[in-house]
């Protein structure tokens, strides 16, 4: 009796296994459904595809999808993860390499859901949690223009160099389920035109959020729109701060009028900034290239996230010192190294050399933009094809972890500045990971 | 736009980001202010604006408009230049040369900031840098200048 009943329960425990692994395994390997299901495009017309080209420019898919002096679009670069490195993928219209046999479909798929022909799920460094916000016009011009407007590269992928069973692909569709939205941008009813092609333009393809949305323990942006108060509110990442883009006084935007904001995106700088690390790439290959009136929206939509006075601290003022290089080796490094461009008085030479007195990198409790740029320098930015005439130079060979750490100091402490000490530890942290021979690179390389 | 360069006025045709040394050394053809690392690193291309030392090659042309620049060309005309340079002659401090206009420049605004410098105020100001290493030779210079004045 017993053993009947054990046998029938163990029976039916089997079945609900069998089921429930049948269910998972339909879930993890589910093509999402697209609009362009039946629909079998060859050729377009010019206007759509340069409409795709225009798409792929405020989307950045160059930033991870092309190579500097490698044929555009065909992948390569490496994004270190903890877990081993990645690579970005070839996206010409290579049959055999590229994206060539993709049906538009197949494409949808690729770029609003992370799911690859046959249900392979692609890593959520492709920003497929913001490009799901893309709408069915736009992929389509998107999809155009890389049938049509991007010439083949037959260049093979580079696999992955994370060990299995860290490289099985199906637990992502899990991830996907928690954090990855579903839905296209819905426009929002309470707010103008303007200021909802700011949205869909920050939420979706322009992804800001993968950088300066602060991340959770999977990874996952914090929150993907204005609903959530973390998003765009200044996060981590790749040995850089990337500040808050909310109406934060000291951290954020809240000391920039709309019109600079279009300055900075169209010119690559204002008053205010210039700029530098990870943003040097962003306009380089897409803000710059954005239409007025797109920038304009965005400026809209950045100037109505409200900003968090207890994360920001109380509002900077400047306050003048007097000027004593003598006093302590961060003030006679400031005055020999830093001075001849952002002045003994912090304030720069707008819109050349940025300001320190007020910077986000010296307000700003983390201090790895201040220490990266000074160790690394700024990249070349590049504006309608001519390079800039001013760069910040890299110091990595000319001061000592010692000599950066109390210059940095000094300037997150003067002239109102907040962000505090600098420690010496830190500055040789960064040095190493941002050593181009470092065996031990920084960790996610995300756009 | 226009600029006033050792007491003259000089009409400029130039984008407003161009470095005030191209300016003056492409431009205007005053070639004794030197180019050296264009980073603001080392000094050879300072001048003085409204009697500050500025380095040029970093010096947006048109932050300059306006403010009376002086250039080595001139800078005999000033009083304290003039010893400057009748000093830096006296202790044939120049090996090469390339970057005494800098130095020049950089000595004639601690001198007329602080007349008679402490050897500390000196080391703090004069940090210009000399491929031929001339610096002890700058530091006597200095040493004289700067007892000139006491005196």
């Amino acid at each position: 009796m017993n053993n009947r009943r054990f046998a029938r329960t163990a029976g039916w425990l089997v079945l609900l296994c069998v089921v429930a692994a049948g269910l998972l395994a339909w879930y993890v390997t589910r093509q999402p459904a697209s609009p362009f299901e039946q629909q079998q495009a060859t050729s377009f017309e010019p206007a759509l595809v340069s409409r795709g080209e225009y798409v792929a420019r405020v989307s950045d898919c160059v930033a991870c999808h092309s190579l500097t002096g490698k044929q555009p679009f065909a992948g390569g670069l490496e994004m270190a993860t903890p877990l081993g490195a990645i690579h970005a993928t070839n996206i010409t219209p290579d049959r055999e390499h590229g994206i060539g046999a993709y049906s538009l479909a197949d494409f949808d798929r690729a770029v609003r859901h992370g799911v690859a022909p046959g249900g392979r799920r692609l890593y959520p460094a492709m920003p497929y949690p913001s490009y799901v916000k893309l709408n069915d016009d736009d992929v389509k011009a998107l999809y155009a223009f890389f049938m049509q407007g991007v010439q083949p590269a037959n260049q093979a992928n580079i696999p992955s160099d994370i060990p299995w069973p860290l490289n099985m692909r199906w637990p992502i569709a899990l991830w996907n389920g928690v954090f990855a939205p579903t839905a296209t941008y819905a426009a929002n009813p309470g707010q103008d035109a303007l200021w909802n092609r700011g949205a869909y333009i920050v939420q979706g393809p322009g992804h800001c959020g993968s950088c300066h949305t602060p991340r959770g323990l999977a990874f996952n942006e914090k929150a993907l729109d204005e609903s959530g108060a973390p998003f765009l509110a200044g996060a981590l990442l790749d040995g850089w701060y990337a500040p808050s883009l909310r109406q934060d006084h000291n951290t954020g935007l809240g000391r920039w009028s709309e019109a600079q904001i279009v300055q900075f995106l169209k010119t690559g700088r204002n008053a205010h900034a210039v700029v530098y690390g990870s943003m040097t790439e962003a306009f380089n290959n897409s803000t710059q290239f954005m239409q007025d009136e797109d920038l304009a929206a965005i400026a809209r939509y950045l100037k109505s996230l409200p900003g968090d006075p207890q994360r920001d601290g109380s509002p900077w003022q400047y306050q003048a010192v007097a000027i004593t290089p003598a006093q302590n080796l961060g003030a006679h490094t400031y005055a020999t190294r830093c001075a001849s461009c952002h002045g003994l008085d912090g304030k720069g030479q707008p819109e050349w050399m940025p300001p320190l007195a007020g910077a986000t990198s010296a307000l700003a409790k983390e201090d790895a933009s201040a220490i990266n740029i000074t160790l690394n320098g700024s990249q070349r930015v590049v504006t309608a094809g001519l390079p800039d005439a001013y760069r910040m130079p890299a110091f990595r060979e000319q001061l000592s972890d010692e000599e950066i750490a109390q210059v940095l100091t000094y300037v997150r402490s003067t002239w109102g500045n907040q962000g505090g000490t600098v420690d010496t530890k830190a500055v040789g942290k960064l040095r190493g990971h941002t050593d181009p021979a470092s065996s031990s690179p920084i960790i996610l390389h995300m756009r | 736009m226009e600029l006033r360069i050792n007491q003259k006025a000089y009409q400029v045709d130039a984008e407003a980001d161009t470095p005030l040394l191209w300016v003056i050394r492409d431009n205007l053809g005053l070639t004794g202010t030197k180019y050296g690392c264009g980073l603001a690193q080392c000094g050879a291309c300072s001048v003085l604006v409204d009697g500050n030392v500025v380095r040029s090659c970093v010096t947006p042309v048109a932050g300059v408009v306006g403010r009376e620049i002086t250039t080595i060309e001139a800078i005999e005309e000033d009083e304290v230049g003039k010893r400057v340079v009748a000093t830096w002659v006296e202790r044939q401090v120049a090996q090469c040369g390339y970057c005494q206009s800098g130095q020049v420049m950089a000595a004639t605004a601690l001198l007329k900031h602080t007349p008679a410098p402490t050897a500390e105020q000196i080391n703090a100001a004069m940090i210009n840098l000399c491929r031929c290493g001339t610096y002890n030779a700058i530091q006597s210079a200095m040493q004289d200048l700067a007892k000139q004045e006491s005196v």
